[in-house]
């Protein structure tokens, strides 16, 4: 579980850690927004370049982002697929009994392959680059506006931001009851599909019983803390826009102009 | 002497169980230390929750430095008095060592700027000011139960309830927690009440008062090395003796009398000649 990147927070002092988490969220959302609409060779190189910039910032070395590609090589492999296949038009490359590949099929094929790894590498660099805390109080802070609408923001936040503090622990809890099932003749690798589904059960239940549990100590523990409403409390961990952000800001608007005026040349 | 805590006729029962307690008072001095110990299902942690007002008495009185629990109260007792839960990682509810302290923080409405400062005094009376930025997972027992009690100190108690903070530790984990106790203790004095519920006897011993609860009812109440001499009546409630008290009970010549590790190491060595 430990190999897996994406979602990962790895410790860094470099350019794009010092940006603030509200701002490289809302570029992350924009980027992904504007890829939908990519359909040209030109738009996908500038795409390309603006997340290799991207990249170089977060300070972090290729082969890891390699590594954050590998676990969904296979999604990739299954749409492109898919694409290749089942695209019509002509001129037909290559045709054999009911499959047939299309130059639109491959071409489309194509764009698929890399506005998917664009995505991912793009929110690699965001979940590298900042604390799952600095996530939390970021999307607290824009969604500040629902507030209006009475979307319980706060409460919303600290919730995500439990979630998040518990996400290693029941991980470490999972193993301890796996290995315990194990060690009683438990086989999750071996029999029928339904006599493996039914294997997960006998991990399920401790598994929810134990959080139940924490969950009513975790209520005491805040209750005793002094915790009442998740609306009126001060904030240990203030957001605050620097410089950096201005750069990065000036960057994505360059960007996205550059982007929109090669969709209108098309 | 004021009494920090004091509790008056109290009853209380889980649903569909016989009352846990009956008619039971107790009174706890500013500054004490006290201990409470008793075997598994006698009520101790019960008692702890009852004061912190988690759970409701049936009847009778409970007041934290003069002042009755009710709902109103409630706020204004735990202003006053911290605790301190068994699993350590059931309590940790920040991301990070910081965070945690700052939650209580947060609660009581302390400034941001504020902030920082009061956490780093706190994790440095702990000895955890090394720790931070690091998430619990990265942490010992004993040391998020460190940062347990930090938490708890941010928020300036009056009294600390420990409810078995320490029963999931191991021994290095355990004795850093305790001396941990000492220090606040000793630069605290009188300011500081600890009620530290406990079956290990050797902790019950570091208190200046140790009350037994067995079957919801006082069974002791006495100095520690007053209720370590009668080995038998212990046994009788299910409690051991500490080690020491077992080895000079053991040894016909010793005095008939509590000893510390260290009395007991010094009366040995008296022995020699």
């Amino acid at each position: 579980m430990n190999n897996l990147v994406i979602g990962q927070f790895i410790p860094g002092k470099a350019w794009l850690y010092r940006v603030d988490p509200r701002t490289k969220i809302l570029v992350t959302v924009v980027y992904v927004f504007l890829l939908i609409f990519a359909n040209t060779w030109p738009a996908y190189a500038l795409a390309t370049l603006f997340l290799a910039l991207t990249l170089v910032l977060t300070g972090q070395s290729l082969e890891l982002y390699w590594r954050g590609i590998k676990p969904v090589m296979w999604l990739i492999i299954f749409t492109v697929c898919l694409q290749l296949f089942f695209t019509g038009g002509t001129p037909v490359l290559f045709h054999w009994q009911f499959l047939k590949i299309t130059l639109p099929g491959l071409i489309n094929a194509l764009y698929v392959v890399l506005r998917f790894v664009l995505i991912v590498l793009m929110s690699t660099a965001l979940t590298l680059t900042t604390p799952p805390t600095a996530i939390a109080s970021a999307i607290e802070s824009l969604l500040k506006p629902l507030k209006a609408i009475k979307v319980p923001v706060a409460e919303l936040a600290l919730m995500l931001s439990i979630a998040l503090r518990f996400v290693p622990l029941l991980m470490l809890e999972t193993d301890k009851v796996m290995k315990a099932q194990k060690s009683r003749g438990m086989s999750l690798s071996t029999g029928s599909l339904i006599k493996r589904s039914k294997a997960v059960l006998p991990l399920l239940i401790p598994l929810f019983i134990g959080a139940l549990q924490r969950a009513l100590d975790l209520a005491n523990a805040m209750e005793v803390r002094g915790f009442e409403s998740a609306d009126n409390r001060t904030r240990y961990r203030v957001l605050s826009f620097s410089k950096q952000d201005l750069v990065a800001a000036l960057g994505t608007g360059l960007f996205v102009l550059l982007f929109i005026g090669l969709l209108w040349i098309n | 002497m004021t009494n920090a805590i004091t509790i008056n006729n109290l009853t209380y029962g889980y649903p569909d169980q016989d009352p846990l307690f009956h008619d039971f008072d107790l009174e706890v001095q500013e500054g004490q230390w006290l201990s409470i110990v008793g075997h598994n299902g006698s009520g101790k942690s019960t008692l702890a929750k009852l004061i912190l007002g988690l759970l409701e008495a049936n009847s009778g009185t409970i007041s934290i430095f003069g002042q009755q629990l009710t709902i109103e109260t409630l706020a204004e007792a735990r202003a006053q008095v911290g605790m301190v839960f068994q699993n350590p990682d059931n309590q940790f509810v920040g991301a990070t060592v910081a965070d945690d302290v700052a939650f209580g923080l947060e609660n009581r409405q302390v400034p941001s700027e504020e902030m920082p400062k009061m956490i780093e005094a706190v994790l440095q009376q702990v000895g955890m000011a090394d720790f931070a930025d690091r998430e619990p997972h990265t942490l010992s027992g004993g040391q998020k139960q460190r940062v347990a009690l930090a938490s708890v100190l941010a928020l300036k108690p009056k009294v600390i309830i420990l409810d078995e903070a320490t029963a999931m530790l191991d021994p290095a984990g355990k004795s850093a927690v305790l001396q941990t106790l000492k220090d606040l203790k000793n630069q605290y004095q009188d300011q500081l009440t600890l009620i530290v519920i406990t079956h290990d006897m050797a902790e019950a011993a570091l208190a200046d008062r140790v009350v037994v609860i067995n079957d919801g009812q006082l069974a002791f109440d006495q100095r520690p090395q007053d209720l370590f001499v009668q080995g038998q009546a212990l046994k009788e409630l299910g409690l051991d003796q500490p080690f020491e008290s077992q080895l000079s009970q053991a040894l016909p010549k010793a005095p008939n009398q509590y000893l510390t590790k260290q009395e007991l190491a010094a009366w040995l060595s008296t022995l020699k000649d």
